[in-house]
């Protein structure tokens, strides 16, 4: 069973502007016939600026938002049906933008408590997923600490700690390290990334960020409400001019190889990471 | 007009527990007109170093010279150091209050006691350089999209008239097109009016691009100040900093251990492109 | 200075009284409030004194730390005594200038008032001194549970108080931060008159409000996303327990009451005033 599978996925709504003649309604598609489907384990970057879609389509995995036409099933389980909301967002976590507008309680550990809480687990085992989810993100010295204590690194890792103690099989982070500086998006990237390879939790990571969607196994690009590219990162960032039209940057290397293939000089136009094209041009130096 | 910085002190909470010293024996001196990078990683004291030169904060010791003369000699004069040394705080949006754009942008201005034709035009040449254009001047703030708030914020300070205008990190937060569009507003409005322009960032990149020297700031200290490509050749004491240089400079770094005869002041794609070139048409001839 | 407010805030170490169970301090805490009101007489606020500060003793907080807190409300101490001070005539007249008078029965009183209120001040701030906001609302809640069935929203009531509690330094530090930008804006908090002083605020208050609700419309989601739907089926990590501590406070409470009560009539017929 596919963990995310969409189908034609639709999201409309209505927005009213106010004009001469007084207002006027409109109707917005936030999101335009999405396919996707998302295998379980993979790590999954959704690019696109700000405004194309990306965060509308990160509310649906999690049935915060529902769809206006077409399906979205999370495991199997349609985000339709109501009955089936609190299954839903126990399986499918979020992590949203701002750090601190995402915890509840004013002791670390007790806010990680609160998913487990809200889904009526036994007070022993919280205990026990808390102290684990801790551990997890390596956070376990800060338990009792307040969160507004706390660097934007380590409120988003306690974010995510609350959400591991629900025991989710896939998490979707919603611009996770967007308010953050270099050292809390290392520190939240590499939870991540952990996440991801030692307990094989599907990630579906919403970024504007070419740097981190680079460290995925698969890249979808959205733009005005559409899935306009998918492929693995060497598939997406090789079409430099594609994903400039979308408003989108390309590391520096790729960037530099693109041009330098324009001049003609023969290097691989997938180069992702500074040891590719120092490997690269020590590859064209031994070959020419 | 020069901002002279001599040995310049901060202790937070000073006496207690909590005591902190974020600027230790800091001296600097800014030229006017000059392009400055002002980096270094969270809690180096780069905020704590322009809430200084705004005067919302007063030295433990040292003093700041404005022209030669100690902004924090007459308390009076605050309020005209603020207009001369305009500060646009990080999520600069997050201040913005009245009804209109033009409303929010003449605030400064208003505070400053200017006659309501001078207030017109300032906040109209402040939201042109800002690149908004005039049918957003009625519209309320709230409105807008994210990058244009942070443009008319960024105006709301610029209608003041700064010789020194700083700015904390304005790309936080914007997506790949608002930060270049912020970013090409920041050079335009240093190329045209030709003010002091002092730009506090996390992105090398960002930095790279546009100013003419990086002052790198490292627990409370001045560890680093340079052009540019000096500060960039230095990718592992950047490293050790907990900064970073853009990623093509790590590239010829990375080739010069190799034995490649490549320099290794290189920071932007541009010039990446350029020595590459050279190098590599080297190799095939 | 607003930081130096110790009420509300919660002192981290481990001591007999932090371990009590937080529904057992709440109801102490009630009933010393109501003792300080049943004590009149010097003796009794000695033996209360005494005892508050053998309380504290053995809760581990530093009497300066207590003290620091009184700090704060120095103001609001100082303008009873003098309230009562010269609103209250009786006795001796001691002295007098046109229509102010000072009295024996008014130094009573005002002396009387400010050892109450700094006793009680010390006494409350102690319950959220020892107990962490978390129990705190937890044994709000359960305490209040009874008086569900009257419509009382328990669950909602000790969730508005932690998230208040959790977002209280947020905004703290949003409100300085705005006002250091409007500052730089040449905005001016300080002189004129009250009606401009007032309208200063305007450029804090609209960002500050506007950035509550953002917050607020964004915790929402997040604690939806996070399965909440209220307390029904809800469970707790930390399930409050009643230790042997507990029991022991209950019963040197009850020593405590009736010994208030005992002074009471005790200062009726023997005087104390002396």
């Amino acid at each position: 069973m596919k963990m995310v599978k969409a189908e034609g996925l639709t999201y409309e709504y209505v927005r009213v502007l106010e004009t001469d003649h007084g207002t006027r309604e409109e109707k917005v598609a936030a999101l335009k016939q999405v396919d996707i489907e998302i295998e379980k384990g993979d790590f999954v970057a959704v690019l696109g600026h700000n405004g194309s879609g990306k965060s509308t389509f990160a509310k649906h995995i999690n049935a915060l938002l529902q769809p206006t036409g077409g399906t979205l099933w999370v495991k199997g389980m349609d985000t339709k049906d109501d009955e089936l909301t609190w299954d839903i967002r126990q399986t499918a976590g979020m992590i949203f933008q701002n750090p601190d507008n995402q915890l509840v309680a004013t002791v670390v550990e007790e806010d990680i408590a609160f998913g487990p809480e809200n889904m009526g687990i036994e007070p022993q085992e919280i205990r026990k997923r808390v102290d684990e989810a801790l551990e997890t993100v390596h956070m376990s010295e800060y338990a009792s600490y307040t969160p507004s204590k706390l660097s934007g690194g380590q409120k988003q890792r306690i974010a995510i700690a609350g959400v591991l103690a629900m025991r989710p099989d896939c998490i979707i982070l919603d611009e996770p390290t967007a308010m953050l500086d270099p050292v809390g998006r290392r520190e939240v990237m590499e939870t991540i990334e952990r996440l991801n390879h030692e307990e094989g939790i599907t990630m579906i990571l919403i970024t504007h960020y070419m740097d981190e969607a680079v460290r995925a196994d698969k890249v979808y690009v959205i733009d005005d409400g559409e899935m306009v590219m998918q492929g693995t990162p060497k598939e997406i960032f090789s079409q430099v001019e594609e994903l400039q039209k979308y408003g989108l940057d390309v590391p520096q290397v790729t960037e530099v190889s693109y041009l330098l293939r324009k001049e003609g000089i023969d290097l691989p136009a997938d180069i992702l990471t500074v040891e590719e094209m120092v490997g690269a041009i020590c590859q064209f130096k031994s070959t020419t | 007009m020069s901002i002279q910085i001599n040995h310049l002190t901060h202790i937070y909470n000073a006496d207690t527990t909590f005591e902190k010293t974020a600027l230790d024996d800091v001296s600097l001196e800014i030229q006017k007109g000059e392009f400055i990078g002002l980096i270094g990683h969270t809690g180096s004291g780069k905020s704590t170093l322009i809430q200084h030169l705004n005067g919302t904060l007063s030295p433990t010791s040292g003093e700041i010279l404005l022209d030669g003369e100690n902004i924090h000699k007459d308390k009076t004069k605050i309020k005209e150091v603020r207009r001369r040394i305009g500060l646009a705080f990080q999520y600069p949006e997050y201040q913005l209050f009245e009804m209109t754009v033009y409303k929010d942008v003449a605030f400064g201005p208003t505070n400053m006691g200017l006659s309501s034709e001078e207030i017109r035009e300032s906040v109209i040449s402040a939201l042109q350089t800002v690149g908004l254009s005039e049918e957003v001047y009625e519209k309320s703030p709230f409105e807008l999209s994210g990058g244009q708030k942070r443009r008319v914020a960024i105006a709301g300070v610029l209608a003041m008239n700064p010789e020194v205008l700083i700015l904390d990190e304005p790309t936080a937060g914007l997506d790949p097109r608002g930060r270049d569009g912020i970013l090409q507003a920041i050079k335009d409005l240093h190329d045209q009016r030709g003010i002091t322009v002092i730009l506090v960032s996390h992105s090398m990149e960002d930095v790279a691009k546009l100013v003419d020297r990086i002052i790198v700031m490292h627990k409370g200290k001045v560890a680093m100040q340079g052009t540019p490509g000096e500060i960039f050749s230095h990718v592992e004491e950047l490293e050790q900093m907990g900064l970073a240089a853009p990623q093509i400079s790590y590239v010829f770094a990375e080739l010069k251990k190799q034995g490649f005869a490549v320099p290794t002041n290189i920071y932007t794609v541009e010039e990446a492109r350029e020595a590459l070139l050279k190098l590599l048409k080297q190799v095939k001839a | 200075m607003i930081r130096d407010i110790t009420i509300g805030q919660y002192y981290p170490v481990s001591s007999p009284i932090h371990r009590m169970d937080a529904r057992v301090k709440i109801i102490i805490t009630f009933l010393y409030i109501i003792s300080l009101f049943i004590v009149d007489n010097i003796m009794g606020y000695v033996v209360v004194t005494a005892i508050l500060g053998a309380v504290i003793y053995v809760s581990k907080v530093p009497a300066k730390f207590m003290l620091r807190g009184l700090k704060s409300i120095l103001i609001i101490i100082l303008f009873t005594a003098v309230i009562n001070l010269f609103l209250t005539q009786g006795g001796e007249v001691l002295w007098q200038w046109k229509f102010l008078k000072i009295t024996t029965a008014g130094i009573y009183m005002a002396a009387r008032m400010c050892i109450r209120l700094v006793l009680l001040i010390v006494g409350s701030s102690l319950l959220t001194l020892t107990t962490t906001p978390i129990q705190l609302t937890d044994g709000i809640e359960y305490l209040l549970r009874p008086f569900k069935k009257i419509g009382v929203p328990a669950h909602e009531i000790a969730m508005m108080m932690t998230i208040a509690l959790r977002f209280i330094p947020t905004l703290l530090d949003e409100t300085d931060k705005i006002m250091k930008a409007q500052q730089a804006r040449g905005a001016d908090f300080d002189t004129g008159n009250l009606l401009q002083r007032a309208k200063s605020l305007i450029p804090i208050l609209v960002p500050l409000f506007i950035s509550a609700f953002r917050r607020a419309d964004e915790l929402a989601m997040a604690m939806e996303a996070r399965c909440y739907h209220g307390d029904e089926n809800r469970t707790r990590m930390n399930v409050m327990k009643m230790h042997s501590g507990d029991y022991k406070a209950v019963v040197l409470t009850a020593v405590y009451f009736c010994l208030t009560i005992g002074l009471r009539f005790l200062g009726n017929t023997v005087h104390f005033w002396i």
